[in-house]
């Protein structure tokens, strides 16, 4: 079967998710404490792609004040 | 003018820091781009799923540049306004939580300017975000699936803007009077669900409800008509959105009036 990656349209959406999974890793590294132990944050960063992130910036962080 | 200047900032500094001004426009430009590639690549991704008979084949009309725009809209009725309740919920339900508020009101300070500063940061980052995906939709959408009328895209983006501003004040609403964040996320997406479904059910009553948005956006886009009662509903729209933010207003007073 002939599967042609359109890679050049692919990018931007690679990117976006990139952007998204490093800072959320930054601002996990960052944080003093997150709900939910940070290890397993790391996991769903990683391997939960576009709601992983997201799930995290929603319900991991805990706002600083 | 000059308290509203500040509360604006204070919002703004605080969405910057909680991310919210990194991720919400990055994630509806994720779901704005990805309708258009998914559309176009459908026939490759569903042979290489694999798990079709042997011998079927599957004939699909390839899709108009307008029902693609139509169907990322959809998307964004259903992920963008979850996205959108999630983000927005806890903004004024954390600070009476977290004792933000107290200290705020503990000065003389207008709860109108308070709140129309919330719903201001609110209405800038759902444009920020939608413009950003919507925009980012249509390129994708001429690029790779075919051209698109500008006025009733320009048009379509805008009553689904209203739109997602009515789910906004929604949600404001609901964190000004629930405490629960997921009792806020439930009642303010249960209540645009429900108003959605009503107008679908009792479309001659309900015409101008806010619910009919979506409708209005996905028939001028497709046919380019429905306008007529898309005064009425813009109006309406407006007027709801005008109500959610006195009583939310009149909600953070009574409040205050208690401590």
């Amino acid at each position: 079967m002939n599967t042609d990656i359109p890679w050049n349209l692919l990018a931007p959406l690679i990117f976006i998710q990139l952007i998204l999974s490093v800072v959320g890793l930054i601002s996990l590294y960052k944080a003093e404490s997150t709900r939910g132990p940070k290890w397993l944050w790391v996991i769903i960063i990683l391997c939960g792609s576009l709601l992983g992130s997201v799930a995290y910036f929603v319900v991991g962080r805990k706002d600083v004040s | 003018m000059r308290q509203f200047g500040l509360f604006f900032r204070k919002e703004m500094l605080e969405m910057g820091r909680s991310y919210k001004w990194l991720w919400v426009p990055l994630v509806f430009l994720m779901l704005g781009v990805m309708q258009p590639i998914v559309t176009r690549f459908m026939p490759e991704i569903l042979k290489s799923a694999g798990n079709m008979p042997k011998g079927m084949t599957i004939t699909m009309e390839p899709p108009s540049g307008a029902e693609v725009m139509a169907q990322t809209l959809g998307q964004y009725n259903s992920v963008g306004l979850l996205i959108l309740v999630l983000s927005l919920m806890t903004m004024i339900s954390g600070e009476r939580q977290s004792g933000v508020s107290q200290m705020i009101f503990s000065k003389p300070v207008s709860f109108v300017s308070y709140t129309a500063a919330k719903w201001m940061s609110m209405f800038s980052l759902i444009t920020v975000s939608f413009v950003l995906g919507y925009a980012g939709a249509w390129y994708y959408t001429v690029q790779m699936i075919g051209s698109v009328d500008t006025g009733a895209a320009l048009t379509a983006g805008g009553f689904y803007l209203l739109w997602m501003w009515f789910g906004g004040s929604l949600t404001l609403l609901a964190s000004s009077l629930l405490n629960p964040a997921a009792g806020i996320a439930f009642v303010s997406l249960g209540m645009a669900l429900m108003l959605t479904m009503a107008s679908g059910w009792f479309p001659r009553y309900l015409a101008w409800s806010p619910g009919s948005l979506p409708q209005i956006y996905v028939n001028g886009l497709l046919e380019g008509q429905g306008m007529t009662e898309a005064a009425g509903a813009l109006i309406i729209s407006m007027l709801c959105i005008l109500a959610c933010f006195a009583a939310a207003t009149y909600r953070v007073k009574l409040v205050k009036s208690k401590i």
